[in-house]
């Protein structure tokens, strides 16, 4: 099936982001409103004893101060974690006990913000502290089964016959997603109903899930998230704060706002976890791989049910005969993590990426050649053939853009005129490609103006600018006349946006309402004149307007499906298809120049190539790449939360102190997209690009260190004291 | 932030006047990235600030005479941009113009820059009964110790205290002999930065040789020919927006391809400004080689008590202090 | 500050002044009340905080405004919470990420760490007042052109940031654009686009 390419447009809602317009979350105006402050617990684990409020509660401005007796009856549900696991999770403030550090343990809502905090500040709880263990290597962490999760032939044995071997561990430190808009959550009343406004990638979740926890109907509840501040993963479920701030709007019968302070989200929102990656590989003299053994140890919460298996993409990588990954989660007393951007698939990459590379110089196979020769177009772990791959293409186009072939074998063996020590480092990636069931209502009036509401939420990625293109490209529609209405339980079912599928799932389901509102023209006034731009045609049909709704499922998704998807449940499909297994693919090359004295390390350039289908708007997409690349150093090189464990508390939880990157440390990042449609998986051509643009960009900032230095060191971020 | 009153000076006399009447829970504050900072973090408790950011007389830069005098009250921005500075003491404006941001840059003074307390995060996120630290509550212990100790300063530390002094100006001003110029209820004094930073000792809540209701009023430094040849080299955990892991503010006079006289003081490594007067000595005489300064720089850290995380600072502090050597001498006079 | 004294001696005459909770201004001794002192009491703050408020007078986007405000009050919480202007961004509220940016007497300033009692009798710009009626700044098109932006929560900082970087004279390379704009955390990434679009504006605006 052939379909159009997308020009160069620009991102459909940059207008309003450089006016300050676009409003996010905390700055919509509601009247009455009153401001909030959580008081975090100071101890990690333990009971409390006594709160007292009256000092607080004396504050001017304090308006009430809230503790667990306000909360008790709040139910955590499986939809508290937004659909991550069957557990529950946890919900604080529940109970006069505290199981991590920082959890709030009291609410006070004033007049003003300045009164809050001063409430906040007042407010004196007691506690009786129990022990805690805050890290995998002290006593009483909880070792849970090692499980296989991915398995191809007999790893161990081709692993035990194999003629050479690498064995090497990895560790991966905790990070945190740190967008900038810091979650806030304001509770209001609008015409009878309860609208929560949280910046989120899950806004059903606040309509259904805050239901459950409060014991209500679904239908008094409608969330609005029409624009967030970065999500990275952070802001797919509801936070610690939601359903507190909506109970205590509730019985103050007034609006309630909070914008928790970074400080305190470092202790409430979820978070990449450490983990340790041991990897085996087995292969023959000319870099061949016979076997894998891949097994991850990752560290969780006492109570949560995020996954350790790292397996899905790794596994299909390359030709891998025999494979065998397994997880484990090591719990302990902290807040829950959870998804962070390629969640399973950064560290999982970084390790096994660095590890091949390790194989390559032992074998003296040039790493971008022993990738190129483990190349496959078969699913190892099912034998199916993958849609669409791409890899090999990227990797010989990336290796042609970065000049790979001035390269110098030996680590340590080039310089640049002014001495710096230089560095070649390639990685690759793949990320699923999913899909999940979304539903777009389009009405294209004959003045020319346009409206689409729809599944999905915009948070950077170019979600209304990848959605446009396809009434674009099908209508020729006014972009510039064109309201985009997402993110918003009341003008579309809203599914959670994440794990890639966004505009995979939303750009199909506007593509396929295009066609429909034309062929309902065509039924109208004939093929003939329902050509050229339709909001002409409708004119000349002499109707006012012209309005389709459309559910579209994911590939093999039954009908039934929508069922999930109106009761706010998650929904995705793939990566594996009856006929089929899907990814995205991506190649980076990183130079590094490291400074022979000092060893700070910079990255004056990087290159990526990326199959992810059709791109659907040329500038967004290669954002999302440049950013993923971003993430990537920023884990190689700045990124980690120390943990003092005698604490249980990130001690720098702050931006000064958890390092990002900064302008000054981003140098060069020189995209291409192969722009590859893939029609098998849907109408638009689409698989995801958000991620998979991190996936092996840290690997190849670290193997680029490798060839720089000679030195291999085994941990991110890598820092100074490592290199001196 | 419990409530306060907030009054605006005009004049000096009025600011010292107002303080006294206020009395101990009484704070100056200037650009306040500091204070205001400190004052939402819990650390700092004021019940009156009295505004001097808008005293004219503490603004000037004069570079006419023969010490560059700075007012107290000229924004950091200003005189990292000053073009004398600029040209004849680059350590100077480099100090400057590596520390923070330039919107703080923009709000901070070079006067209340001096007075910023220490980036040690035990210190300034541990206030409500967090972490015991003896500079916010005295006597309470310190966290640091035996904690994660990466930042910690490895020179000038007690068993009370081993957090940095995080400043970059007050370096390059020690390394030039700068000196405080100071206005109080007893009238105005004279202190050289040597003696204006405090030791922790047993006593690291006091860090300043000010006393109740003084100002700094400006900053006086003696005009050196070094002052051309030099430079403030800061390395950090990123390439700008960061505190120095470790610092080096250099200023050398050089004869005939050896080093007459040096100027050495260092950052991020000291619980103050830390001039490194043994490496001055071993400099002098030497050509102004990598190598002949790394040696030299090694002595500055003869005395160091690294912890468990922090060590790494022995070796990159000289190595830094080294590379200030070359890049101070590679300017053109 | 509005609640200037008459006092004509220099230093506090009024114990209430610091003691009763009052604000003054001790710039007895020459200039005269500003327009803004003859303005009535504060309106919008609750009772409770007019006696540690101030009454603000300034122009804010080349309008004059005056507003009722607690002491403690930071520059961007009187933007967004008291007057609505919300382009404005807290993405920290300690001076660390830059989203916050605004214009102070045309300087770039974190107004997160701007008490909002300084800004009296001065001039603040916000993302709300750069563009001219429908026609967009340089620096916004330009990120628009160069797509250096995606969230869009940090880039009304950035903009401010960016327009004052080039009337600062930091914009002539990409290494200085890249070292001036370093107090802008951009989390998603968008640094490229950032720095590109700084140069295409950085042109602009200095032919026009």
């Amino acid at each position: 099936m052939s379909i159009e390419r997308n020009p160069d447009r620009p991102r459909i809602d940059a207008r309003e982001k450089v006016l300050g317009k676009a409003q996010f979350a905390a700055d919509r105006p509601v009247p009455g409103l009153l401001h909030a402050m959580t008081v975090p617990a100071a101890i990690a684990k333990g009971d409390i004893t006594a709160i007292d409020v009256e000092r607080a509660a004396g504050v001017p401005g304090v308006v009430r101060v809230f503790t667990w007796r306000d909360f008790a009856d709040i139910r955590e549900t499986p939809a508290t974690r937004g659909g991550g696991g069957d557990k529950p999770g946890y919900q604080p403030m529940k109970r006069p006990s505290v199981r991590h550090r920082g959890e709030p343990v009291a609410l006070v809502v004033a007049e003003t913000l300045e009164a809050a905090i001063e409430g906040a500040e007042a407010v004196s709880v007691r506690y009786r502290p129990s022990s805690f263990t805050a890290s995998r290597e002290q006593p009483g962490a909880e070792r849970e089964p090692v499980t296989v999760d991915h398995r191809a032939g007999d790893a161990p044995a081709a692993f035990a016959a194999a003629t050479s071997k690498l064995d090497v561990t990895y560790l991966h430190p905790q990070q945190h997603h740190n967008p900038i808009e810091m979650i806030s959550t304001t509770a209001a009343f609008v015409d009878g109903k309860i609208v929560v406004m949280e910046g989120t990638q899950n806004s059903a979740a606040f309509k259904f899930g805050i239901a459950g926890m409060l014991g209500q109907d679904p239908q008094s509840f409608e969330s609005s998230s029409p624009y967030v501040g970065g999500g990275f993963g952070q802001k797919n479920q509801l936070q610690q704060q939601s359903a507190l701030v909506v109970r205590a709007a509730m019985l103050l019968k007034r609006p309630v706002k909070l914008v928790m302070p970074r400080s305190q989200l470092f202790h409430t929102a979820t978070y990449r976890p450490l983990s340790r990656h041991r990897v085996q590989v087995g292969a023959g003299a000319d870099g061949k791989f016979e076997a894998v053994l891949y097994d991850i140890e990752q560290q969780n919460s006492r109570f949560d049910q995020f996954g350790a298996a790292a397996g899905e993409h790794v596994s299909r990588m390359y030709a891998t005969p025999n494979w065998r990954s397994t997880n484990q989660r090591v719990r302990v007393d902290v807040q829950a993590p959870a998804h962070q951007r390629a969640p399973q698939e950064h560290p999982s990459s970084y390790a096994t990426e660095c590890a091949y590379d390790e194989l390559a110089y032992a074998l003296g196979v040039d790493p971008l050649e022993l990738r190129v020769r483990n190349d496959t177009q078969h699913d190892p772990i099912t034998g199916k053939p993958f849609t669409s791959r791409n890899l090999a293409e990227c990797l010989r186009r990336g290796a042609a853009r970065f000049g790979w072939d001035r390269r110098k074998k030996e680590p340590g063996s080039m310089r640049t005129r002014d001495g710096m020590l230089v560095g070649f480092g390639v990685g690759a990636g793949a990320y699923k490609a999913s899909m999940s069931p979304a539903v777009a209502k389009l009405r294209v009036n004959a003045d020319g103006s346009s409206r689409l509401a729809i599944t999905g939420h915009e948070f950077g990625q170019g979600m209304r600018s990848a959605v446009a293109a396809e009434l674009i490209n099908v209508l020729d529609i006014d972009p510039n006349r064109l309201e985009i209405a997402l993110g918003d339980t009341s003008v579309a079912p809203q599914h959670i946006t994440v794990g890639s599928w966004g505009c995979a799932s939303s750009a199909p389901a506007a593509r396929a309402a295009a066609e429909l509102l034309r062929s309902k023209l065509v039924e109208l006034v004939g093929a003939g004149r329902a050509k050229g731009p339709v909001a002409s045609a409708i004119a000349r049909a002499r109707r006012p307007f012209l309005e389709v709704e459309v559910s579209q499922a994911g590939l093999e998704q039954p009908a039934t499906v929508f069922q999930r998807l109106n009761s706010g449940m998650p929904a995705p499909v793939g990566p594996e298809y009856k006929q089929f297994t899907a990814f995205s693919w991506i190649a980076h090359f990183a130079e590094v120049h490291v400074e022979p004295s000092t060893c700070r390390v910079r990255v004056p350039r990087v290159v990526s190539v990326c199959d992810c289908g059709r791109v659907l708007n040329h500038r967004t997409a290669q954002n999302q790449v440049r950013g993923g690349v971003v993430w990537a150093f920023g884990a190689a090189l700045r990124e980690s939360a120390e943990i003092d464990a005698r604490f249980g508390r990130i001690l720098n939880n702050d931006l000064a102190d958890y390092v990002l990157p900064v302008n000054a440390d981003i140098g060069e990042i020189d995209v291409e997209l192969l722009d590859v449609p893939d029609t098998n998986l849907n109408i638009s051509g689409a698989k995801g690009i958000g991620e998979v643009a991190m996936v092996g960009a840290t690997a190849a900032i670290v193997n680029a260190v490798y060839h720089a230095t000679g030195k291999r060191v085994r941990h991110v971020p890598i820092r100074i004291e490592d290199l001196l | 932030m419990r409530q306060f009153t907030y009054t605006r000076a005009r004049t000096t006399a009025e600011a010292v006047t107002a303080f006294g009447r206020a009395g101990r829970e009484a704070r100056y504050i200037a650009g306040g990235t500091s204070l205001y900072d400190l004052m939402k973090l819990g650390v700092e408790r004021p019940l009156h600030l009295i505004d001097i950011a808008d005293l004219d007389e503490m603004r000037h830069v004069d570079t006419a005479g023969e010490r560059l005098v700075f007012g107290a009250g000229a924004l950091m921005a200003d005189v990292a941009e000053n073009p004398v500075v600029r040209r004849d003491y680059p350590m100077l404006s480099e100090s400057l113009s590596k520390a923070a941001s330039q919107q703080l840059r923009n709000m901070a003074t070079v006067g209340g820059n001096l007075l910023q307390r220490t980036r040690c995060p035990y210190f300034r996120h541990g206030a409500g009964g967090i972490y015991p630290c003896n500079k916010r509550e005295p006597g309470s212990g310190c966290a640091a110790i035996g904690g994660l100790d990466r930042g910690q300063a490895v020179l000038g530390t007690s068993s009370a205290c081993t957090a940095v002094s995080p400043g970059d100006w007050p370096v390059a001003l020690t390394a030039l002999d700068a000196v405080v110029e100071l206005t109080g209820p007893a009238g105005p004094r004279s202190l050289p930065i040597a003696d204006f930073y405090l030791l922790p000792g047993s006593t690291p809540d006091r860090e300043f040789a000010m006393l109740p209701g003084e100002i700094i009023t400006g900053i006086a430094v003696p005009k050196t020919a070094a002052g051309r040849r030099s430079t403030y080299h800061k390395i950090r955990d990123r390439e700008s927006y960061a505190f120095a892991l470790t610092s080096a503010a250099v200023a050398l006079t050089i004869d005939g391809g050896r080093i007459r006289k040096a100027h050495v003081a260092i950052g991020g490594v000291g619980t103050r400004p830390w001039r490194a007067r043994q490496t001055e000595v071993l400099l002098e005489g030497r050509p102004p080689t990598r190598e002949a300064a790394l040696a030299a720089a090694h002595a500055a850290f003869a005395g160091a008590r690294p912890g468990k995380e922090n060590a790494f600072k022995l070796e990159l502090g000289a190595r830094t202090i080294a590379d200030a050597v070359v890049i101070a001498a590679e300017r053109k006079v | 500050m509005t609640d200037r004294s008459n006092d004509e001696t220099i230093g506090i005459t009024r114990r209430e002044t610091l003691h009763g909770g009052a604000v003054a201004s001790l710039a007895l001794a020459t200039p005269p009340a500003p327009a803004a002192a003859q303005l009535p009491a504060p309106a919008r703050l609750p009772a409770h905080a007019r006696e540690f408020g101030l009454q603000l007078a300034t122009s804010i986007n080349g309008e004059p405004v005056s507003v009722a405000i607690d002491a403690r009050s930071s520059l961007l919480d009187v933007l967004r919470e008291g007057l609505g202007l919300t382009g404005a961004k807290k993405g920290c509220d300690h001076g660390q990420c830059g989203a916050c940016t605004v214009h102070l007497d045309g300087r770039r300033v974190a107004s997160c760490l701007t008490l909002a009692a300084k800004a009296d009798g001065r001039e603040i710009v916000t993302i709300e007042g750069i563009a001219d009626g429908e026609t967009l700044h340089p620096m916004q098109q330009a990120f628009i052109d160069h797509d250096a932006l995606q969230c869009g929560y940090c880039t009304p900082g950035q903009i401010m940031a960016a327009i004052a970087c080039v009337k600062e004279g930091h914009a002539s390379s990409r290494e200085e654009i890249r070292e001036y704009m370093s107090g802008n955390i951009c989390r998603c990434g968008a640094y490229v686009g950032i720095v590109a679009a700084i140069e295409q504006a950085s042109t602009k605006m200095r032919r026009a």
